[in-house]
């Protein structure tokens, strides 16, 4: 299949997410790397993390090197610079430090493994994919790092690649409802056009939390959702339409909220990435009742699956795929092992 | 000396313990197996100690520490050696300031207190890593931040929600925040620490704040994977983490 033609056409920017260390992030990276060097396409590559090393600090497993084509242009920390066997001309040196030295943006020389980390901080990405495209790069792949899913958020990337594998679960059952738990989220209904979302477009920048009473905003006087339930259980009324989070969006923040408010209220979050609530409670509270809507959502590019876990069980290759593919109908789920 | 005649020679290439002479491989190992005490279980441990790559194992010392377990102390020669002149370990780059230096430096570059958060958070109920950095009688002879003049150092204690901590963080202001992981199973410390970094980023929080992990099994080169700033592991103390965050206050502009 070639995703990559279909992906460089629509997206600038891409994330690699994992549900999960093991899942196969690094491959997909290799296998659209791969595609690229097929199409004769430039790419701009980054990571949250550390990519190409050849064991995992936290596993001790093998991990798959990054093998780069000769324009590519990459993110190297200084520490890292000296690993890399492809030859790397520095284009520039970044304001972004990580605890591996100061990022550096490179071209690739001479083809051959790179070792790669970009900024740990997703506000930072933004900005070092802007410049990777200025550079010459047509599309630019951030690759995650372990579950690491706040990358995926609208303003970091155009599209995801949700990387999900055997890792997840011994039952496959189980690694297909997690995924699909996730999938769900990322595509949560936005809240339509109209007067709420305006009210609260306006008063976002703000950082506070904002209820709507028969259309008029109320801002409280807290800058965070943690913990703050039973603030908003005493400030919901008969009146209130909206309560727009800013940030996380977690069981603390519903905990203590009565159900009947609960439940004639709609929650407005920024985007699916601020959701820290499990698929388990996830799920009754929504059976309770409760409302989502989001004002930006995360589109799902590609679903990647990896059969084989570190633990050393697998699953059959076309098994898995049938089964992810049949739960996501209008998403292509790939095998990247395959 | 130079007519003495060398028996061996230190080759930084194939390094090996040392014991009584130069590269003989003396290494000492302790474990406990579920066997009971006796002749067997001394053998088992020989066996064990060969598969570990200990030439000519010998075990000094053994003692039942209750029914069916036995302790044992094996000394033996290590096969294996150790390339050491390729060994790169990523490292904070920083110039470590001590404490009269660091209030010196915050006086002359900051020109307002700092403020630093700390805990030991989620299920770990060890003060030990962040109470070394953060309280004021430190460790080892290495006083803590309380200690630091123009440092206002906040230490939440243990088994902290990393929500919690997220919100002191947010009401003071903080400059920076400590996440000790000292004991932890099941590598649960590893998505503690990335629910952290996610929370932070969720809350906006992220780029404001200079982010640092520390314990025994923290080390900088995970703390990259892990979306931390840096990773303070053993032999690390208050100056180190002290000279980091007010370094990276300056160099982020966050005065």
């Amino acid at each position: 299949m070639y995703l990559l033609e279909e992906l460089s056409r629509k997206y600038k920017r891409i994330s690699i997410v994992g549900m999960a260390k093991n899942a196969g992030k690094t491959t997909a990276l290799n296998y659209l790397i791969e595609e690229a060097m097929d199409e004769g396409l430039t790419l701009g590559i980054t990571s949250t993390g550390r990519d190409g090393e050849g064991t995992d600090v936290v596993t001790g497993t093998d991990k798959p090197r990054v093998f780069l084509d000769t324009g590519t242009i990459v993110s190297v920390p200084t520490q890292l610079y000296d690993l890399a066997d492809a030859g790397l001309e520095i284009l520039k040196m970044t304001d972004y430090s990580s605890s591996l030295g100061q990022i550096m943006l490179c071209r690739v020389a001479s083809s051959g493994y790179v070792q790669v980390a970009g900024p740990v901080i997703n506000a930072n990405h933004i900005e070092l994919c802007e410049e990777m495209l200025a550079l010459g790069a047509r599309m630019v792949l951030i690759d995650g790092a372990i579950d690491r899913k706040s990358i995926a958020a609208p303003g970091t990337s155009d599209a995801i690649i949700l990387s999900t594998g055997a890792v997840l679960s011994r039952k496959m059952a189980k690694v297909v409802e997690e995924t699909v738990h996730t999938v769900t989220l990322y595509r949560l209904p936005v809240l339509e056009e109209g007067r709420e979302r305006e009210l609260i477009e306006e008063h976002a920048a703000q950082d506070k939390i904002i209820l709507i009473k028969e259309g008029r905003p109320v801002s409280l006087e807290v800058s965070t959702g943690l913990g703050a339930g039973s603030l908003l259980d005493g400030e919901i009324d008969e009146l209130t339409t909206h309560v727009f989070v800013p940030g996380a969006f977690t069981a603390s923040a519903v905990a203590d909220i009565n159900i009947k408010k609960l439940r004639h209220v709609t929650f407005v979050l920024k985007d699916p990435t601020k959701i820290f609530i499990g698929a388990t409670l996830w799920s009754r509270l929504k059976k309770k009742g409760m409302n989502v809507r989001v004002l930006e959502n995360i589109e799902v590019a590609a679903i990647t699956v990896n059969p084989t876990a570190p633990a050393g069980y697998r699953f059959d290759h076309k098994e898995l795929v049938d089964a992810m593919q049949k739960a996501v109908p209008d998403i292509p789920v790939i095998d990247v092992m395959l | 000396m130079a007519d003495k005649t060398a028996v061996a020679q230190i080759d930084l290439t194939k390094v090996k313990p040392y014991g009584d002479t130069l590269n003989d491989g003396m290494t000492e190992v302790a474990f406990t197996l579920p066997v009971p005490y006796g002749d067997e279980a001394s053998e088992a441990a020989k066996i064990l100690a060969k598969k570990m790559g200990l030439d000519e194992p010998n075990v000094v010392y053994s003692k039942e520490m209750t029914p069916e377990y036995t302790f044992f102390v094996v000394y033996g020669k290590c096969r294996h050696t150790v390339d050491y002149t390729t060994i790169k370990v990523a490292k904070v780059e920083v110039d470590v300031m001590d404490r009269l230096e660091c209030a010196e430096y915050i006086k002359e570059n900051i020109k307002r207190p700092v403020v630093i958060v700390g805990a030991s958070t989620g299920t770990d109920a060890h003060t030990v890593g962040i109470d070394a950095i953060m309280n004021m009688k430190g460790f080892h002879g290495h006083f803590g931040l309380e200690r630091y003049e123009g440092i206002e150092a906040y230490n939440l204690g243990s088994q902290v929600p990393n929500e919690d901590l997220i919100a002191k963080a947010k009401e003071l202001k903080a400059d920076a925040i400590l996440v000790s992981q000292t004991v932890t199973q099941k590598d649960i410390h590893i998505d503690n620490l990335t629910n952290m970094v996610e929370l932070l980023e969720a809350e906006g929080m992220r780029d404001k704040v200079i982010l640092v992990c520390g314990g025994p099994r923290i080390s900088h080169e995970l703390a990259q994977e892990l979306g931390y700033d840096a990773g303070f592991g053993q032999h690390r103390y208050a100056e180190d983490v002290a000279s980091f965050v007010l370094t990276e206050i300056v160099n982020r502009n966050m005065i």
